[in-house]
């Protein structure tokens, strides 16, 4: 389990690490925290000619709420940010999610930029920024670009990233405050892989949903939004029973995958119940009753 | 050999039976075990494979010439080449010239990693490098997967020499089991499945192999180093001479039988450190170690037929099990006499059948795993007795508790004509019923339930044999290969010229156990010393005596008795100079508290050291007899081994030393997904003598977390087309600390009669128990929803398919 050769190139801002890019061409790859891509190379799964390291790109690692939105730049680490004062009043899903996103040494380096970038299906990270509705900020040499969550991630390990775009921040507008949020997994041991995730953010108006978002990973080749659901739930009062016809709505045309963390349809099974509960959760810490 | 003499044990210990910190831990904890990784010698090379991808194939061509051209790479050799270099692996299984075991397949390829190439390079990664270059064309073959397809006729073969893919069968009656079976109120029968797990030692398998072409000694430090008085199987396999192989302990970082008797490591560094002139590194890495390590766990399905009375009373079993064992079968069906030396657990039975099928399929073959086949029979038969509570509605600890050995009835034959030397069942289930807060926590599951919580208890009362002998390899045979009889652990203790003592073992360094602990708190026993100035080393093969290793929890036993009797050589060659010098009579000195003295003249007295330093020193002071020094080695032999009969209705005495626990655990499963949590765990286990209970709590600790990880989580998974689908960690989850809960330990002392110090083995504690509580705690908590577990790992689809109905 040793990775194959490789050339690595060390940058100091983002838009070196975008001209690395653009010279390097398209075998090469962005060395965040490297808890994804350096196991990936040891098992010589991945074969990048480079590596363009922005660990120490200093306008890379910047968490700061402002204007109602948070900023993560792709080398903000998983424990700065959901141990930052910011993210966890402006984005506490997020923090729950990045919680449960491998052991503690994993997220001293494991990065929360990078793990949207790799777009693991049943990732924690990706299904919160989806419900959060976050926008991705793609730099390239001399340019950027906004993806909306919705459409940055494609399929398994796939996103809207172009060749020569470094994903260069998150951004994630602040719910309104009271929102209740909740983020559930099942994994098989504390510490392993996660097979299916659910986050929810729910807000009440008056006894009813105002807003919610639904997204779910591990159901799916990416993370998916489950809007039928959202739509069903929004305006009415939250009571037990709509939670859990929500939920069996949110998964009703899913067909996961199987693999042998699980079947297509126990993955179904499961996240049908997580999604319950993470309504119910997220209900609860909205101030409704249910 | 007829029964040994009944020892008298005395309570009066200072040393045994404390918890004494481990000697080994320092060294581990600074950094300094000297693991394999660790070991770097001048000029060497380390190894990488190719690993069939396939898992039954014909090798076609292999093309090794970009491979050979790349810089850094010093040999890469097929495995054709390789049979040229070395011969079959040491395999102690039947029929072993029928499929022949190498280190690298040749001409085909049995699983999904396999080696089929070996490259030496100067680096790992160039290793690695190179085998990206090895070019190789197979023809794939149907793959066999399925075992009960696989012993059908037509079926097609693993080895085709061997004409068919069942290795070994046979059937064993031991006693009247028709008529038990006929004068019985009920038959209580089941089919049962035991998933295929694993040992994950921290180390993997690796060897240094140092080959000196000028005085012909192959030199392998190896951290799998057992058996040494077979190791010269493993010369002729190296085609060296067996007084030229030198195998040289290596601390292992964990083994759980993993590295029990791993030969395949050392003899690929073996073979090319030879055939490149230079020292060479083979060590696993973790996809190597599940794919191609040769030591895969059980892997059991079974036909159980119980036969009881209607007030509990258990009187016979008949058992068929049918085993996949993988490509090769190393170690025969040794795993089936380690169940058979306590297959009716601590209960009166009368009779047993037993009917093993042995089967060849097309996966990485079994080694050892903690329990080595007994802790898959002690599951199946708890798992029967608890059905038989269900249907007779009887509490699972009074059936358990009606049918119990009495402490009076020891030593008690059991049908197979296995001993058990000494218990006392109903004192251990009385304790762990009082830890457990078993009526505490039946009050509590039913308020549990009353809130619509899936809460359950299990208990089980299991045996833990310990300390094998060499009969259980070939019993099964009516005309065996080799009928070898000894077994044996040797060590040598040194008093050096201050009175300072070094004890030399002869077997694996460290692995987990604490051999240098145990050792030194028998040596502090013997001689009045405080263990931690012991000073424990391990000697190479070459300089050894004969040795065994632990394995069937034996070593602390064996070592007692070798340390018993090399002390008493000491003390008896100490007495006479100390009689010289103090001008007494042999007979009137007594050992006191670290010295001779004259019985009643407590002044009249030598220290240990003081006669040590005349023993060195001095000789010319001594009488003519005595040679310089203070040392003494004895090997110790089994010491309660009898012979089985000629038809095989009585195997002998073959696992004498007999320990027990009791396991409750306490369950929530969530049905939603299937997931069970521990809120309770209680665990009272009973191995004699305890020499030292903290590191005996590590291995009841370590060996129910394993338990746990086999129950629930564990399992190496081939898919139908006999891809290995758990390569890594990522895959094969073992529990973490957060999944294992708070043990609350207790133990019992029923010493053996038969053992130094009545000591019983307790290295396998835990994973032999585990199982088949929290089995019965899972039933117990969706008995509403009609679940039985009937297959492990229960794991979390699983359960939620048997509550749907549609497992």
């Amino acid at each position: 389990m040793k990775a194959p050769p490789f050339g690595y190139r060390r940058v100091s801002s983002a838009a070196e690490a975008a001209d690395a890019l653009r010279e390097l061409g398209s075998d090469a790859r962005i060395l965040a925290g490297g808890q994804s891509l350096l196991p990936m190379l040891s098992v010589r799964i991945a074969s990048p000619s480079h590596l363009v390291d922005i660990g120490r790109a200093d306008d890379l690692r910047h968490i700061t709420a402002d204007n109602g939105s948070l900023r993560i730049g792709a080398a903000a680490t998983q424990w700065s940010v959901e141990n930052d004062q910011a993210t966890t009043a402006a984005a506490p899903l997020l923090a729950d999610a990045i919680s449960r996103a491998g052991q503690v040494p994993i997220r001293h380096r494991g990065t929360v930029v990078g793990s949207i970038a790799h777009a693991d299906p049943s990732a924690e990270i990706p299904a919160a920024v989806l419900a959060s509705g976050a926008t991705l900020i793609a730099a390239s040499t001399g340019s950027e670009r906004e993806i909306s969550a919705d459409d940055f991630f494609q399929g398994p390990y796939m996103t809207a990233l172009e060749e020569g775009e470094l994903l260069r921040e998150v951004r994630i507008d602040r719910w309104p405050d009271g929102t209740g949020h909740a983020f559930e997994e099942f994994s098989h041991s504390h510490e392993s892989w996660p097979v299916v995730t659910a986050a929810v953010l729910v807000l009440l108006n008056g006894g009813t949903i105002d807003r919610v978002a639904i997204a779910m990973s591990g159901v799916d080749g990416r993370p998916v939004r489950a809007g039928q659901a959202e739509h069903e739930l929004t305006g009415q009062a939250p009571t037990p029973e709509l939670l859990a016809e929500a939920a069996q709505s949110a998964t009703r045309d899913l067909e996961p995958f199987s693999d042998v963390f699980g079947s297509g349809r126990y993955r179904k099974r499961v996240a049908t119940a997580l999604v319950r509960r993470a309504l119910t959760t997220a209900t609860t810490r909205a101030g409704g009753g249910a | 050999m007829t029964i040994p003499d009944v020892r008298e044990h005395t309570t009066e210990k200072n040393w045994i039976g404390k918890s004494i910190p481990r000697l080994e831990d320092r060294r581990f904890l600074l950094g300094k075990g000297g693991y394999i990784d660790d070991l770097v010698l001048p000029n060497m090379l380390e190894v990488a494979l190719v690993r069939s991808i396939y898992p039954h194939a014909r090798i076609v061509s292999i093309d090794t010439s970009e491979a050979e051209a790349l810089p850094g790479v010093a040999a890469v050799v097929t495995g054709a080449q390789a049979a040229e270099m070395t011969d079959p692996l040491p395999d102690f299984g039947p029929d072993p010239e029928n499929h022949p075991w190498r280190c690298l397949a040749v001409d085909k390829v049995r699983y999904n990693g396999e080696g089929v190439v070996a490259i030496a390079a100067e680096s790992r990664a160039i290793a690695e490098d190179a085998a990206e270059l090895v070019v190789i064309e197979y023809e794939p073959l149907e793959p066999i997967v399925d075992p009960m397809a696989a012993k059908e006729d037509g079926s097609p073969l693993v080895h085709e020499t061997l004409g068919t893919n069942i290795a070994f069968h046979r059937e064993f009656t031991f006693g009247e089991v028709d008529a038990d079976f006929e004068g019985a109120d009920r038959i209580i029968s089941d089919t049962l499945h035991w998933g295929r797990s694993g040992g994950q030692p921290i180390e993997t398998v690796g060897a240094v192999a140092d080959y000196d072409d000028a005085s012909g000694m192959m030199s392998i430090h190896a951290n799998s180093l057992s058996f040494t008085s077979y190791l010269f199987m493993l010369a002729g396999t190296l085609r060296v001479p067996s007084n030229k192989l030198d195998m040289h302990p290596v601390s292992a970082g964990g083994s759980f039988g993993s590295k029990l008797w791993e030969v395949k490591t050392p003899t690929i560094a073996g073979m090319l450190s030879r055939l490149c002139g230079r020292p060479v590194k083979f060590l696993q890495d973790r996809m190597e170690n599940i794919s191609n390590g040769d030591h895969h766990g059980s892997d059991r399905r079974y036909e159980v037929d119980l036969a009881v009375m209607n007030d509990g009373t258990l009187r016979s079993i008949k058992i068929t099990t049918v085993e996949d064992y993988g490509a090769y079968i190393q170690f025969g069906v040794g795993h089936h006499g380690n169940a058979l030396a306590q297959v009716t657990g601590p209960y009166k039975m009368s009779s047993v059948y037993y009917d093993v099928t042995a089967v060849l399929t097309n996966k990485c073959q079994q080694g050892a795993y903690r329990g080595f086949g007994s802790e898959v029979g002690n599951w199946v038969l708890e798992r029967m007795v608890d059905l038989a509570a269900a249907e007779l509605e009887m509490d699972p600890a009074e059936i358990r508790r009606r049918n119990f050995l009495e402490p009076d009835q020891f030593p008690y034959f059991i049908p197979t004509g296995n001993v058990y030397d000494s218990g006392d069942y109903g004192g251990v289930l009385d304790k762990a019923l009082e830890l457990a807060d078993y009526a505490g926590w039946r009050q509590r599951q039913t308020e549990a339930r009353a809130e619509g919580r899936n809460v359950g208890i299990g208990i089980c009362t299991c045996q833990e044999r310990s300390v094998f002998s060499a009969t259980e390899f070939w019993f099964w045979f009516d005309e065996p290969g080799a009928p070898v009889s000894s077994m044996p652990e040797s060590v040598t203790l040194d008093v050096d010229a201050l009175g300072n003592i070094t004890a030399t073992l002869y077997s694996c360094a460290m692995w987990g156990n604490s051999p240098e602990t145990m050792v030194a708190q028998l040596v502090g026993e013997e001689f009045d010393v405080d263990p931690q100035t012991v000073n424990v080393v391990y000697a190479s093969s070459n300089q050894g005596l004969p040795a065994t290793g632990p394995g069937g929890s034996r070593f602390t036993v064996m070592v007692a008795g070798a340390v018993e009797v090399a002390s008493a050589k000491i003390k008896k060659k100490g007495a006479a100079i100390a009689a010289h010098l103090l001008e007494a009579n042999v007979e009137d000195l007594t050992w006191v508290n670290g010295g001779f003295e004259v019985a009643g003249t407590p002044t009249a007295r030598m220290e240990l050291a003081d006669i040590a330093i005349q023993a060195h020193l001095f000789k010319h002071g001594l009488p003519e007899e005595i040679e310089s020094g203070l040392e003494a080695s004895h090997v110790y032999d089994h010491p309660y081994t009898t012979m089985p009969n000629d038809d095989r209705t009585d195997l002998g005495v073959f696992y004498p030393f007999m320990g027990h626990a009791c396991h409750i655990a306490v369950v929530e499963v969530d049905p939603d997904t299937g997931k069970v949590d521990f809120l309770d765990y209680a665990a009272v286990h009973d191995c004699g003598t305890m020499v030292n209970p903290r590191s005996l709590c590590g291995h009841i600790v370590g060996g129910t977390a394993q338990g746990i990880g086999t129950s629930l989580l564990e399992e190496f998974v081939y898919d139908d087309d006999g891809v290995l689908q758990t390569p890594s960690f990522a895959e094969y989850v073992i529990p973490t600390s957060m999944d294992v809960p708070e043990l609350k330990i207790g133990h019992q002392e029923t010493p053996s009669p038969y053992t130094p110090h009545g000591i019983k083995g307790g290295g396998e504690a835990g994973r032999m128990m585990a199982p088949a509580a929290i089995s019965a705690a899972i039933d117990d908590a969706l008995r509403d929803h009609g679940v039985r577990v009937r297959r492990l790992p229960a794991t979390p689809e699983r359960i939620v398919d048997w509550i749907d109905g549609g497992g």
